[in-house]
């Protein structure tokens, strides 16, 4: 059944040249855009793991409630607490790192196992994961968390397991997508005619060789989703719970000051939010051009 | 702010009052009639009955559109309503009622409006107390053994035994025989519960599948007909839109401001802020379940620790009073002479080494090994940001004395469960909100330890029970007031809770709206008589 | 449509038809076991308010005639939605699929609405991008969508909120208002476009659109047919564009749903996202499912759609 995917490109347009040189420039400046935020995450990621904080993110002071930036003390200001804005943007990083992981992991992994399954053994087995897919895409993602979350409780795991399975079917689709695409030019049975095992031509050959690209750029695009999830649930109170920072929760805390003319305590977080998606998604889509071929000139 | 339960009922001074019932006409008061009142609602009202529905959104509107056997009046005083006159038997447990001749049921369209009589009051007692209806009234009105009719215009309602103001009591709405399709019980499954007819000044219109609610005046309103002549409620979903409806003219009335939304409010020469005082208060309760809370020495160091006036005027611009004892300062029953403890964290930590605690190397108190960690457990809602505030400062306060508080944020049932049935918390942060601000008995007898019952952090003092029970049992005000001035002695005291404020609550509306008095928490009961001036009603 | 693809069309929608019943039962299935193993009783919303006494719980649970056993409960609600009947809401009252009817209503409007203002940005950008290459004012213009898709979506509603209500003295929200309002259009259509533009879905979209066009573009017949000198357009509409544009319509319609949740309580949009929002907090069990089977029909309905214009483009390729 055909879905919505990404086609896989030709393989057989690896030349001698490197990357960089194959590369548009424009899909550079993407990458190395992308990766840059990649490197701020992962280093405020380290700042608040060390605690190397400008400030503590967790005392308050109520005198001094929503400051504006560059206030004696706080660079970038207040929160509804008197708490420094800077601290609790650097460690509201922390709130999706891991939680992030665990769902880029699920589906990473469930949507590699569904897709050979469904891709490579065929049959009765594909039959069943496009039944278990179309199963998890009927659901609208959001209202399933939510009742996941009224139902048990409103952890951030919780709806990253939900993330994350929701997200497999994605992966499972684009690594059948590949599979069929190398069956159809014999590679698989080439591998097979060589006696190779199975394992190491699903292993190796097919997810190492042909889908790693492809695995790399979902994970990228799978933060970025984690990120706009809890924040969107921030908005409905279900997000991550104070006083753990989390950008989302920020924005949400600062947008009730909003409409009465104080922008920037959720502003400054948005931005955060913006900045890095945008890294992630261009990114993806650096990663995509360059490594499977896809921009033409 | 949620808050977690409606106890018992209306308990006010019981005055006898006679008044002359007029004829349902214009009120001749000489005040124009007209103009629409829209006024917004956080949220939607489920049902619109009196019997089914238990939140303030659907109270308010019931407010208008039925009436009680008495009523209220602005003095908070006890006057007729349905009932013209009454009678009561020496002993206290009968009551006579003799009802209004003149009182006509909002016509169904179509149909003629019917007499009120008799048979609808009794009507209304059964179906309240019939098994198989679920309504939040049942238990309040155990006290009454039976209803009936002697007369067209007359019911005689028996006790099971003497209370103290049980003429307050009656004041529960009035329901037709005729609107109920069921006539045995009510559920919310109804068409009654969404379309419902009384006899108030008010006649419910249209409801729209949204919730929003359009109510019309009453032109046979047996008070006289309402002046304005329309009250639309509005249903939102988000509270900073909603602030903003007002300043943009979208609607006329906030029945409860937001205290972030007060500033912006105040500065507005177009609105008028009006302050009505509701019979609550906020508390941090604690769990004597746990061994390190049932030390009163830590609950008192808990309770100087914290800088109660400073976060009211933090966080609710000041607007509120910190209370010191269990009643709610607007009543009659508060001790004024107990004064709220004084901010003074040197103290805790003298409190805290007399109960043997000594700081650890991260500065967290311990005994005997065991650190001074507590869980707050807090239930979620989207609109909690007073709350949140709250329960971070408290844990940064208490940070300062060296009790380490982990804040739990937990989905409202999930909350409820944890806290009232399997008791797994150590402290939460709750308010009560009471209709008879006197009676305190559900929240600390040790006979309300238990599942779902109220007092759930299990206090018990076998001094307090007996004075609870005296109080219960006495039928004299005076003696009951000093036996209330005593609990709340030895409550402030003991500090089964630390008892923090109670908020003054702010209506917010357009000034074009004149004469407006507000009821504490059914907030319209007095809405007939409000108007708006000619020129200005658009 | 060529009269040769009515017959694999028409084969194409019994078979989804059928995968539909079957999916709506696994949807309902997941979300009866999700609200069978969440700790709590749903009947508490109604004692709200009151302590949930024993004796009231178990007459309330008569008065409502709700069964004791969990396969009890679902075989009652499958046997009743079989006959049409997804039961009355917990907390209303009110039978569920009337209202499920007025609110599916106006989230299909915000979504389908949302959706073609999306293609209506994405598609010239895509088509541009894939048949010029990379140029400043289509890159620049990718760029602005992929940062409006990285906006939180609640926060560019404020934005929006906060410019109309502060520049045009609009006040941007609807409710199922009785009285007439002024304007009622733009009240209608700040929404669509806040969802439409900032729901997260542009970027995939151009990205999609663009990769499909110019993978077909530069397909040997299309190569063949440009050497020549013949209208590529034609050829490459369909193959290009016309697939590529329900693929990503249908599989961002769950997605959109999601995203109306929020759009819908900031802008009190009386839809069926905060329908779920208020019934997931009360878990109001037959709300629930009949929202979790209207989404999930939702969703089918689009990849049918899908189905059929791809079945149609190329008659053939159904047999796969």
């Amino acid at each position: 059944m055909r879905r919505y995917v990404q086609t896989p490109g030709p393989i057989g347009e690896y030349s001698g040249l490197p990357l960089w040189q194959r590369a548009a420039p424009l899909d550079l400046i993407y990458v190395g855009y992308g990766l840059m935020v990649v490197a701020v995450v992962a280093a405020s990621y380290l700042l608040g793991a060390f605690g190397w904080l400008p400030d503590d993110s967790q005392a308050m002071n109520v005198g001094l409630i929503n400051a504006a930036p560059f206030t004696t003390g706080h660079l970038l200001g207040t929160d509804f607490l008197g708490r420094d804005l800077q601290a609790r943007l650097i460690l509201g990083i922390q709130a999706y790192f891991l939680p992030g992981l665990l769902a880029i992991t699920i589906s990473v992994l469930g949507g590699s196992v569904l897709g050979v399954m469904a891709g490579y053994l065929g049959g009765g087995f594909e039959t069943i994961i496009t039944y278990f897919d179309n199963l998890v895409d009927s659901f609208p993602r959001l209202v399933l968390i939510l009742l996941v979350i009224a139902a048990f409780k409103p952890d951030i795991y919780y709806v990253m397991v939900v993330v994350g399975i929701t997200g497999m079917p994605v992966i499972a689709n684009l690594i059948a997508g590949k599979i069929a695409f190398l069956r159809q030019k014999s590679f698989i049975e080439a591998a097979h005619a060589l006696g190779l095992p199975a394992h190491t031509v699903i292993l190796k050959h097919i997810l190492w060789f042909n889908c790693r690209a492809l695995l790399v750029i979902q994970a990228t695009l799978g933060m970025a989703e984690a990120i706009l999830v809890e924040t969107s649930l921030s908005y409905l109170g279900f997000g991550v719970q104070e006083p753990t920072p989390s950008w989302g929760n920020m924005v949400q805390a600062g947008a009730n000051y909003f409409l009465q003319g104080n922008f920037w305590p959720s502003t400054a977080p948005a931005l955060a939010i913006l900045a890095t998606i945008l890294g992630f998604q261009l990114l993806g889509d650096g990663l995509n051009n360059v490594l499977e071929g896809k921009r033409r000139r | 702010m949620k808050q977690i339960l409606n106890i018992t009922i209306l308990g006010l001074g019981a005055a006898m009052a006679l008044c002359l019932p007029a004829h349902a006409a214009p009120k001749a008061d000489g005040r124009p009639d007209g103009g629409t009142l829209n006024y917004s609602e956080y949220g939607r009202p489920a049902t619109l009955d009196p019997i089914t529905s238990n939140e303030s959104i659907s109270l308010r509107i019931t407010e208008l559109v039925f009436n009680g056997l008495v009523g209220i009046d602005e003095k908070q005083e006890i006057v007729p309503e349905l009932a013209e006159r009454w009678e009561a038997s020496k002993d206290g447990r009968v009551f006579t009622f003799t009802l209004r001749k003149d009182v006509k049921w909002h016509p169904r369209e179509g149909e003629a409006p019917r007499p009120f009589t008799a048979d609808d009051v009794v009507f209304t007692y059964n179906i309240m107390t019939h098994p198989k209806t679920i309504t939040p009234l049942k238990v309040r009105y155990e006290f009454i053994e039976k209803i009936e009719k002697t007369g067209d215009y007359t019911v005689v309602c028996t006790l099971k035994r003497p209370i103290l103001n049980a003429l307050a009591k009656f004041s529960f709405k009035i329901i037709p025989k005729h609107g109920p399709a069921n006539s045995q019980y009510l559920t919310r499954e109804d068409p009654f519960t969404r379309s419902p007819i009384g006899t108030g000044p008010y006649m419910i219109k249209t409801v729209t599948g949204d919730g929003e609610v359009v109510l019309v005046a009453n032109p046979d309103y047996f008070k006289g007909r309402a002046h304005i002549d329309k009250f639309i409620a509005k249903p939102f979903a988000d509270q900073n839109i909603m602030a903003q409806a007002l300043m943009f003219n979208a609607v006329d009335m906030i029945v409860l401001v937001n205290p972030r939304n007060l500033p912006e409010v105040q500065g507005d020469k177009r609105f008028v802020l009006q302050p009505y005082n509701a019979l609550s208060y906020s508390f941090f309760g604690y769990n004597m379940r746990n061994p390190l809370l049932a030390d009163r020495r830590v609950r008192g160091a808990i309770a100087v620790a914290v800088n109660r006036q400073e976060m009211l005027d933090s966080f609710f611009n000041g607007q509120g009073t910190v209370i010191s004892g269990p009643f709610a300062p607007g009543s009659w029953a508060y001790n004024l002479d107990v004064k709220p403890l004084p901010f003074n964290p040197e103290q805790a930590r003298t409190l805290l080494s007399e109960a043997g605690f000594k700081p650890g190397a991260d500065g967290i108190m311990e005994k005997g090994g065991q650190k001074l960690v507590l869980s707050l457990k807090v239930p979620i809602e989207k609109e909690s940001e007073a709350v949140k505030r709250v329960v971070l400062a408290f844990q940064n306060y208490l940070k300062s004395v060296g009790i380490a508080i982990t804040v739990e944020f937990k989905e409202w049932q999930a909350w409820k469960e944890d806290v009232f049935l399997e008791h797994n918390f150590d402290i939460v942060f709750a308010s009560w909100v009471f209709d008879d601000s006197a009676d305190i008995s559900s929240l600390f007898h040790s006979a309300e330890i238990g599942d779902w019952k109220n007092n759930f952090g299990g206090y018990s003092n076998p001094e307090v029970d007996g004075l609870i029970v005296e109080s219960k049992l006495t039928l004299d005000h005076e003696k009951r007031r000093t036996i209330n001035r005593k609990l709340h002695t030895i409550l402030a005291e003991e500090q089964p809770y630390a008892f923090l404020w109670t908020l003054t609550n702010y209506s917010a509306y357009h000034k074009k709206v004149r004469r407006v008095q507000i009821h504490p928490y059914k907030f319209f009961s007095f809405a007939d008589e409000w108007f708006i001036p000619a020129n200005e009603q658009k | 449509m060529k009269l040769s693809a009515i017959k694999p069309v028409s084969r194409v929608i019994v078979r989804e038809l059928a995968v539909t019943m079957l999916l709506l039962l696994g949807v309902s299935v997941v979300v009866f076991v999700i609200l069978y193993l969440a700790p709590g009783d749903p009947l508490n919303v109604l004692l709200e308010g009151q302590s949930p006494r024993p004796d009231l719980v178990l007459g309330m649970r008569e008065a409502l005639g709700v069964p004791k056993t969990w396969y009890g409960q679902y075989a009652a609600w499958f046997g009743k939605m079989l006959q049409g009947n997804f039961g009355n809401s917990i907390r209303t009252g009110l039978p569920v699929l009337p209202e499920l009817a007025r609110v599916g209503v106006n989230t299909l409007t915000l979504t389908l609405g949302s959706l073609v203002l999306t293609l209506l940005i994405a598609a010239p950008i895509a088509v541009h991008a894939a048949a010029q290459g990379d140029t400043a004012g289509n890159t620049a213009a990718t760029l602005v969508a992929y940062i409006f898709s990285a906006v939180p979506v609640f926060w560019f509603g404020y934005i929006v909120v906060y410019v109309f209500i502060h520049q045009f003295g609009l006040f941007p929200l609807i409710s199922g208002t009785a009285t007439k309002q002024a304007h009622a259009w733009l009240y209608f259509l700040v929404p669509i476009f806040v969802l439409g533009v900032a729901s997260g879905t542009l970027s995939e979209m151009i990205r999609h659109l663009r990769e499909e066009l110019s993978r077909v573009l530069a397909e040997d017949y299309i190569r063949t047919a440009r050497a020549k000198g013949a209208p590529v357009w034609r050829h490459a509409f369909k193959e290009g564009f016309l697939i590529p544009v329900t693929e990503i319509m249908s599989a961002k319609v769950p997605f959109l749903l999601g995203g109306a949740v929020i759009v819908e309580q900031v802008f009190n949009w009386p839809g069926m996202g905060r329908m779920a929002w208020q019934a997931a907090q009360d878990r109001d069990f037959p709300v629930i499912m009949g929202i979790a089977l209207v989404a999930a029909a939702f969703v089918r309905l689009g990849n049918l759609l899908q189905r059929v214009v791809f079945t149609a483009v190329n008659p053939r390729a159904s047999k796969e």
